[in-house]
């Protein structure tokens, strides 16, 4: 079934279009936020109906692998077209994107409670940004999404924050900024070199993958691309922005920022770092493999000594995003399958754990560990979510985070058996700050007295979807490993 | 002189006929009036100058409606209109009466739409002072604050020793090549020392008028001393008038050999410096003095690569440029009472007092950052394309790098504007005319931010 409107631009820009109706309900912020959800759920219902589509059709004019293609001239002078293709590997992000989202809007229903309409419409431009990257395969117009991913999301943290908000909001932005701005130099380079060896300048994806880059010069435009990339997964030693962004960040701010933006570097390493410098990424991949285990085993390590609920995930997702940048490493059909998988994964996972901690955070205004203990017995529904996506962190057999990380570990030990070695005392670092996380919160004595509601409606519904999500993806992972052969298989070949 | 002379130089008589219809109907007619006048008046001539289509040949001895007249009239227009409608709330609230100032002002677009059609180097002379004469006028007309008299008194004693050495640069050069006339002038061999030796003379003033380092001292004073619109028009269109007069003496050719190390070092000293001096700045007006200094480095980077690529992105530069300084200084000027907001820090919750100003002014910021899908984020594309496609790597990467650290300084004003809670007194409600003018700016910002397609259709056709 194919679509004869422009269903990829209507995907980017409906939350665009939501954010800017609800700057018409400035004054009723009740209104706003069942709006918001609105324009959210019509998002996910999009994004949903797209799956429908034939992915497996071959569209004229498309490259390999991509079932849907839109085009058109933007910039001529410049050779700029706005390209949008979505494959399968788009396809899951954009899922994912849209997903996240509804579960942010109703995450912060109540935890908000100044300048409602304004963070709901920052939220929805977000996701506009995060699509327009999962989509773009013009690097003009990526460049322009992932730089315009940083304005609202500056906000976010800025605005509705705690903590040291400004501080951890100006460093993510001027920390990404000045990656970004290297791959522009990067980007401008490569269309240059494209120019002058085929004689049009164009900035498309497809055609600027035929350019033969000199090796040495490769090696400096991949590593600008690998730099502002490792910015945003976040690798080691690059990561320091993420900690704070993530602890002083609104619950939402959090959980869109682990979700989704953490992914958008991935993603973006494997459209657009790996097709255009084969040799180049090639020759990175022993950097590649040191700084993704370190960060595995390093993020775990100083995830056991936050006392802050809120920090330990953020570095629990350091952590995580090793894995995803093992997998990539090792580039063999396996492990990308479960570097992508991992992406799906942590997003549901560790969005689910952020929504939590921003619920008992509106519980008792604390992220402190000490300020709980024994809770199971007090909000035994809470509770049983918590250690359900604590041990789906942990990567237990039946739940999602396992996939992933089981098929990144074969994929890698194919490749690379040091590196999955590595990986896999990671693993054990994992299991050692989230038991300890579990059972410091859910049980034990309680350190102060507390009373803790229990979960309402709203927030049982997120937690009850995530969790369906989690162990649907834990058990049956086929589908999406489906969607996602095609692509990989292209990429890996080629 | 035929009938479509007349037209084609119809922006200068138009200008020229108000500023002296102003200044003569002025006391008898209401204030409101004469601004209407001068406004109506700037629109019309930007609306002839853009309709009509260039030719080579002079309407007048030393007058050609050229294609860069035809890009450039009515970016002087645009921005000549844009400050009127931002004055006339603002000096009614700073009690700047009379109609000296409107009448200034279009004088000052009548040396500005002059500029670009002279084809000899005395009128290009004349009309780059007689902006300047303009603008001492413009600086210190605030009576009642000492630092604009002190800042027109700064930019008058700076100003009249650039206008020395571009006057003997001029006559250097003139003496050099036999001829004033500009085409030839750049064309001749002549004596090649002489002319070199004008060549040096007239880059330093210009570089004076353009604020590079190390020619930049008077900048901060001036725009600190002068009144906010009267700073935005100062920072756009006396800066573009300095850029085109470069381009008008480079001939859109490659500046000859001398010449690249002396603009290499303005560049790259003006974008270092200006970048890390406005990180020190806690005045707002200072702060987007330096950042003004910071831009003129990038414009001089395209300059210097010599390439019609550099020379595109300058004109493209220049009136992106334009938009935003005019809807920051615009957003200070609306935001202004009787005392101006001059620190930083006064604008802590403005953003939410005043949405709408607030908004301009944290727009123009992302802007002037070069942040996406701003007209800011164009102009920087274009300016570093051209530097790398020119061969000049390294300044480019250094520029990139100053150009990330001034990202800090920008995004320190938005983090006032909108997440530090209100110090002083909230802004009092602005008046319909600065708001129209807010609107335009801030709609050309995003315009030209997406779909840049236009512009730069109109800058290759300058550049046929």
């Amino acid at each position: 079934m194919s679509f004869d409107f422009p269903i990829l631009s209507l995907l980017i820009f409906l939350p665009l279009c939501g954010a800017l109706v609800l700057c018409a309900f400035w004054r009723s912020p009740s209104v706003a936020r069942s709006v918001a959800l609105a324009f959210a759920a019509a998002e996910f219902a999009l994004s949903a109906w797209v799956c429908t589509a034939s992915t497996l059709s071959a569209l004229p004019g498309a490259p390999a692998g991509f079932f849907l293609f839109e085009d058109a001239t933007w910039v001529e002078r410049f050779g700029i077209r706005y390209t949008l293709g979505m494959d399968g590997i788009s396809l899951v992000m954009v899922l994912l994107s849209s997903f996240i989202t509804v579960i942010a809007v109703l995450v912060s229903w109540k935890g908000i409670e100044e300048r409602i309409p304004l963070f709901f419409a920052l939220l929805l431009a977000m996701e506009s940004g995060i699509l327009g990257v999962f989509l773009s395969l013009d690097l003009f117009l990526f460049y322009l999404f992932w730089e315009a991913m940083l304005i609202p999301m500056f906000f976010l943290i800025g605005i509705w924050g705690h903590g040291r908000r400004v501080y951890s909001a100006v460093k993510f932005f001027l920390y990404t900024f000045i990656g970004s701005l290297l791959m522009l130099v990067a980007i401008i380079s490569l269309y240059l070199l494209h120019g002058t060896q085929a004689g049009s300048y164009t900035f498309s994806l497809a055609q600027l993958i035929h350019t033969s880059v000199p090796y040495g010069t490769s090696l400096w435009l991949y590593g600008a691309f690998l730099f502002a990339f490792a910015i945003k997964f976040p690798l080691f030693p690059l990561h320091t922005w993420l900690p704070d962004a993530h602890t002083d960040a609104p619950t939402a701010g959090s959980v869109i920022l682990a979700s989704l933006l953490l992914k958008t570097g991935a993603y973006s390493l494997i459209r657009f770092g790996y097709p255009l410098f084969p040799e180049a990424a090639h020759a990175f991949t022993p950097l590649l493999y040191a700084s993704a285990v370190f960060g595995i085993g390093y993020g775990a390590w100083v995830a056991f000594a936050q006392t802050d609920m809120k920090r330990l995930v953020a570095y629990s997702s350091v952590s995580h995003m090793g894995f995803v940048a093992l997998g990539i490493a090792a580039w063999s059909p396996i492990a990308l399958s479960g570097a992508l998988m991992q992406m799906v994964n942590h997003g549901v996972t560790t969005g689910a754990l952020f929504a939590m901690v921003g619920m008992l955070d509106e519980r008792t205004h604390s992220r402190e560990i000490t300020t709980y203990g024994g809770i199971w017995g007090k909000v035994p529904i809470l509770a049983f979510f918590f250690l359900l996506f604590n041990m789906a962190s942990a990567g237990l057999p039946g739940l999602n985070n396992f996939v992933g990380e089981f098929l990144v570990l074969v994929g890698t030990f194919r490749v690379s058996p040091a590196a999955a070695g590595g990986a896999f005392l990671g693993i054990v670092l994992t299991l050692i700050y989230t038991v300890r996380l579990v059972q410091e919160i859910l049980f034990g004595k309680e350190n102060k007295p507390l009373v803790l509601p229990d979960v309402t409606l709203r927030e049982g519904a997120v937690l009850a979807t995530l969790a369906v999500v989690d162990v649907y993806l834990g058990v049956h992972p086929g589908p999406v490993l489906d969607l996602l052969k095609v692509p990989i298989a292209l990429l890996t070949k080629a | 002189m035929t009938y479509s002379d007349a037209i084609s130089l119809m922006p200068i008589i138009i200008a020229a006929c108000a500023a002296l219809l102003v200044l003569l109907a002025g006391p008898f007619l209401p204030g409101s009036m004469t601004s209407a006048i001068a406004v109506a008046a700037s629109v019309t001539a930007g609306a002839f100058a853009a309709c009509t289509t260039p030719e080579s040949a002079p309407a007048l001895p030393g007058l050609a409606f050229t294609p860069l007249a035809h890009y450039l009239i009515p970016v002087f227009c645009l921005s000549a209109a844009l400050t009127l409608m931002l004055s006339h709330g603002y000096n009614e609230r700073r009690a700047i009466k009379g109609e000296e100032y409107p009448a200034t002002v279009l004088f000052s677009l009548f040396a500005m739409c002059v500029l670009p059609c002279a084809t000899n180097l005395l009128t290009l002379f004349l009309a780059l002072e007689s902006i300047a004469f303009a603008f001492y006028i413009m600086v210190s007309i605030d009576l009642g604050r000492a630092e604009s008299g002190e800042a027109g008194l700064k930019y008058l004693l700076m100003g009249a020793v650039a206008a020395a050495l571009t006057a003997f640069g001029f006559s250097l050069i003139y003496a050099g090549s036999g001829t004033l006339n500009l085409s030839a002038a750049i064309a001749a061999p002549g004596n090649r020392a002489i002319i070199s030796a004008g060549w040096g003379l007239v880059v330093i003033g210009i570089a004076f008028k353009l604020s590079l380092v190390p020619a930049h001292l008077w900048t901060p004073d001036v725009y600190q001393g002068a009144p906010a619109p009267v700073a935005a028009y100062l920072s756009t269109a006396s800066k573009v008038a300095a850029a085109a007069v470069l381009l008008m003496l480079l001939g859109f050719a490659p500046p000859m050999g001398e010449l690249h190390v002396p603009l290499y070092l303005l560049s790259l000293l003006s974008m270092v410096i200006g970048n890390l001096a406005a990180l020190l700045q806690k005045n707002i007006k200072r702060m987007l003095a330096y950042s003004s200094i910071a831009h003129m480095g990038y414009l001089t980077l395209a300059i210097l690569t010599g390439s019609k690529e550099g020379y595109a992105a300058v004109l493209l530069y220049a009136a992106v440029y334009t938009v935003m300084n005019l809807a920051a200084f615009g957003a200070i000027a609306s935001l202004s009472t009787d005392e101006e907001r001059s620190q930083v820090s006064d604008y802590s919750g403005v953003g939410y007092s005043a949405p709408f100003r607030g908004g301009v002014l944290a727009l123009s910021m992302l802007a002037l950052a070069g942040i996406p899908p701003t007209a800011g984020f164009i102009g920087k594309f274009f300016i570093f394309y051209a530097a790398i496609r020119g061969g000049e790597l390294t300044l480019a990467i250094i520029g990139i790098i100053s150009a990330a650290a001034s990202a800090y300084f920008y995004l320190k004003v938005v983090v006032h504007l909108y997440m530090r809670p209100a110090e002083v007194d909230s802004p009092k409600p602005s008046n319909s005319a600065e708001s129209f003018a807010l609107c335009c700016a801030s709609v050309a910002i995003i315009a030209i931010g997406v779909f840049p397609a236009p512009l730069l259709r109109l800058v290759d056709a300058v550049l046929q």
